[in-house]
């Protein structure tokens, strides 16, 4: 047994009831032995040899942050591209300061060309918008380079823009490209369905290994920055089993990862013929013997009822969207129904990626039917994203024993804008109406489902205590949240949604001794300051890792 | 340039008969190389026998992100398509139950080195109607139908006539430009499923075949023809005649063109250096109307310009 470490800290907010405030945590072989003060834990340090570490002196501990959903993979494939963004992006390897007009889009746009994007194969950016940066078309882009290939992401991935030599780059017979109605050659512009042929061709230097891997260790980067000692893959693979799992091991399963890594596998896998739910649950049960101590599996398993918030594809009740448009449905809610009864009766934890109230209603109607069916206590069936909802499916939610794992950066990103081009104010200012839940004592985390909002737990639950849009209005003040819901959805709830509760999530003995430092008090500063408190960096397992300034 | 592949998408909700309609065609295959793409899945699996026996190749499409384009498998799988050594003459599609076949067709049909041949949806004439009303899946259903070209309507013979009297009302209602097909154990014919009829250089005339499932008349223009004229005339096809195929010779360029049409969709796109070898007219059963509208398309073919 190795020696005891305390650590002092100006303040340890343990997010453990009995006794929520501390300034000292013993710590061994990677668990907490006690925490209180330094006379409190005097029995202990009495008996056993131990040295003090005064570096936390200054600092405020919390336990170390969990994001119970994100996605690696995506944020691979993301991470390597070129950021120029109408806000600030802080990166692990840069910050990309915001860049708000056509003409600064175009210089910066220049100088990635010439300088970092210059050895690169293909220069792809992203964060382009046009309420910012205006007209950005071919001949623009032509004007930059004539012979680099240029491919502008459009900030939500809905359409990419490509100058002469990016087109002829992707090789594709030109009069297959001048035909198609959702590509327009002359603007350069690659949308909707024309989109995916763009997307194809750049797949092969997005998903080439060496790029994946050091999109990967940006990744890394990333979790860490945003102060996390756990989260949870909601999704796994993504694409491919074989090749995702061999790059995650040797990236995120490192030895100097900072963070572990709950997997939690997709319940359906497509793409060998063999779609029975029985075949599924043995696949799903079959990944358990993988498990290492950063990456491993558990109980729980995701399905999908409709489709993605931010491309307006979540499934609406009425009156549905202002456009008429439908949404889509990711299964068919009877495909849906029937996995998660083999899940259900297999005794797993059921992750329900949901984004509107109808994607809701199916998920809490199955969930009704299987309660029916087979009643199950402390089943933890969650509602990932937790996007449309009415005060009504709260009151469900808790009557049929469900958490919520809730995308709140919804609320500052979109809110605005599907007040007013999607659902109107009353439906999108009540998105992910957490105060709801908080009143209802509906357990909830908090996610940023990486890339879709930043990896920033601090950023997420700044969201949720103020609702404040992008331009700076108060989005339905009645479903903000308390700072203290807001801490345990980024530290114990979020545990809980994990089903990890008993090892992480908050300060006591037996626990893993994962602490995220920070500079400030949460709970002191103003509840509008919550994302601009610094971060030190982590303690993962006993052993402090700093942020590289 | 080589031609572009043409792709059949079935779409069709759940318990619409689709995966039958694939298992037959791979239990049967036909002469023309056909590449089957499955992306769906449901009570009813595609045979894996079938599969392993099949000589054409079957693809089930995997799962790609949620949210975007990356790891997109149904562009891949059409590029894996097209680089087989041996490509397939047609591809057909099984749509996920979930997904909008006029999306799909979008993707598919201007997909590098493709083109769309037409949407077909299955419908389970029992259960349709009720399933168009479902809570969740109701809107998904009508959008499915109103796509179609061809509605490729499954157990008919469950159904008192005053039934399928309603029914057709209904879905011509609901899906305007459809024409139906009736089909029992997920047969039909390829001639109408993917168009798979071949232009015969004889005389017009009627070719029954399958039991008199569907019959095929063949036109022979003696002169180019008027393209506007035959546009407009394909137009006017009763709802009887569900495609029209062939090579014919436009009167303007004096090049060859490729005339294609499904139910009310018609393609009509430059075949330089092909001979002509005229319509053929693709009909479910025997019918009367055949005779007019063979009439009427070689009065609009030989007819000179205005
Ligand atoms: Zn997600």
């Amino acid at each position: 047994m190795s020696e005891i470490t305390v650590f002092t800290a100006k303040k340890i907010i343990t997010m453990n009831a009995p006794m929520p405030e501390a300034t000292a945590v013993a710590v061994r072989d990677g668990r907490i032995v006690e925490v209180g003060t330094l006379d409190t834990l005097k029995p202990w340090l009495d008996a056993h040899p131990h040295s003090i570490d005064n570096r936390f002196a200054g600092h405020v501990l919390m336990p170390g942050f969990i994001d119970p959903h994100l996605h690696p993979t995506l944020g691979a494939t993301l991470l390597p591209c070129h950021f120029i963004t109408a806000m600030e992006w802080v990166l692990p390897d840069r910050t990309c300061a915001p860049v708000t007009s056509h003409e600064a889009y175009l210089a910066r746009l220049a100088e990635v060309v010439a300088n970092e994007g210059a050895d690169e194969e293909i220069v792809v950016t992203w964060g382009f918008h046009r309420i910012w940066h205006g007209n950005v078309d071919r001949e623009a882009l032509n004007a930059i380079s004539a012979t680099k290939p240029i491919f502008v992401w459009q900030r939500s991935f809905h359409e990419i823009i490509a100058n002469d030599a990016a087109i002829a780059w992707m090789g594709t017979a030109r009069e297959d490209l001048e035909r198609h109605p959702q590509i327009d050659l002359a603007s350069g512009r690659f949308f909707e369905t024309g989109l995916a042929v763009a997307v194809q061709a750049m797949n092969k230097v997005l998903l080439a290994p060496q790029r994946y891997m050091k999109g990967l260790e940006l990744v890394k980067r990333t979790v860490h920055l945003g102060g996390h000692t756990t989260i949870g893959e909601l999704a796994y693979p993504l694409m491919n089993d074989q090749l995702e799992w061999q790059v995650l091991s040797m990236t995120m399963g490192a030895k100097d990862t900072p963070f572990r890594t709950k997997m939690v596998p997709r319940a359906l896998q497509r793409g060998n013929f063999e779609g029975s739910p029985e075949e599924d649950v043995r696949r799903v049960a079959e990944y358990a013997e993988r498990s290492t101590e950063k990456m491993f599996f558990g109980n729980n398993i995701k399905l999908f009822t409709d489709g993605g918030f931010f491309a307006e594809l979540m499934q609406m009740r009425g009156p549905g969207f202002i456009d008429g448009h439908h949404g889509e449905w990711l299964m068919a809610p009877e495909a849906f129904e029937t996995y998660a009864r083999a899940f259900w009766l297999a005794g797993k934890q059921i992750h329900v990626h949901c984004t509107g109230d109808m994607g809701l209603e199916l998920a809490l109607d199955v969930l009704q039917k299987l309660q029916d069916e087979k009643p199950r206590f402390n089943h933890r069936f969650t509602i990932e994203h937790f996007g449309v909802s009415n005060p009504e499916q709260v009151q469900r939610i808790k009557d049929l024993g469900a958490i919520v794992s809730a995308n709140v950066y919804y609320v500052h990103e979109l809110g605005e804008a599907y007040w007013q081009k999607s659902i109107g104010y009353e439906r999108a200012s009540q998105m992910a109406r957490l105060g709801s839940l908080e009143r209802a004592g509906v357990k909830f985390a908090l996610h940023s489902d990486f890339t879709m909002a930043p990896a920033m737990p601090l950023n997420s639950a700044w969201v949720a205590v103020n609702r404040i849009a992008e331009s700076g209005a108060v989005l339905c003040p009645e479903e903000c949240i308390s700072v203290e819901a807001a801490m345990r959805a980024i530290t114990i709830d979020a545990a809980y949604v994990l089903g990890m509760e008993d090892e992480v999530g908050s300060i006591r003995a037996g626990k893993k001794a994962d602490f995220t430092v920070l500079e400030q008090d949460p709970f002191a500063v103003d509840p509008t300051a919550l994302r601009d408190i610094p971060i030190w960096g982590t303690v993962f397992e006993g052993t402090p890792f700093p942020i590289a300034s | 340039m080589t031609p572009r592949i043409p792709v059949t998408v079935l779409s069709g909700y759940l318990g619409s008969g689709k995966t039958t309609i694939v298992n037959r065609r791979l239990a049967e295959p036909g002469p023309l190389r056909l590449a089957v793409l499955v992306n769906d899945f449901g009570a009813v699996n595609v045979d894996a026998r079938l599969i392993e026996a099949a000589d054409s190749p079957v693809v089930e499409l995997a799962n790609g992100c949620v949210c975007c384009s990356i790891g997109d498998d149904l562009g891949a799988a059409l590029d894996a398509v097209a680089a087989l050594p041996q490509p397939p003459d047609h591809v057909l599609l099984e749509a996920s139950g979930v997904a909008d076949p006029a999306r799909i067709a979008m993707t598919v049909g201007y997909w590098p080195g493709f083109r769309l041949d037409a949407i077909v949806v299955a419908a389970d004439a029992e259960t349709v109607r009720k399933r168009a009303q479902d809570k969740y899946v109701g809107n998904l259903v009508r959008q499915q139908l109103a796509s179609a070209d061809l509605i490729a309507l499954t157990k008919t013979d469950l159904l008192y006539e005053h039934q399928a009297d309603d029914l057709q009302a209904w879905l011509a209602l609901v899906a305007p430009r459809a024409r139906l097909v009736e089909t029992q154990f997920g047969n039909i014919p390829n001639a109408l499923l993917i168009g798979q009829a071949s232009p015969s250089p004889t005389a017009p005339g009627y070719h029954g075949s399958h039991a008199d499932i569907f019959v095929t008349a063949t036109l022979n223009p003696e002169t180019p023809v008027n393209l506007p004229r035959l546009k407009a005339a394909l137009d006017a096809l009763p709802e009887t005649v569900h495609r029209v195929k062939g090579l014919v010779e436009d009167a303007e360029s004096g090049e060859t063109v490729l005339v294609q049409s499904v139910g009310a969709r018609h393609e009509i796109t430059p075949a330089p250096g092909l001979a002509p070898t005229g319509l053929v007219l693709i009909a479910p059963r025997p019918t009367a109307s055949l005779d007019a509208a063979v009439e009427a398309l070689s009065r609009a073919c030989t007819e000179p310009a205005d």
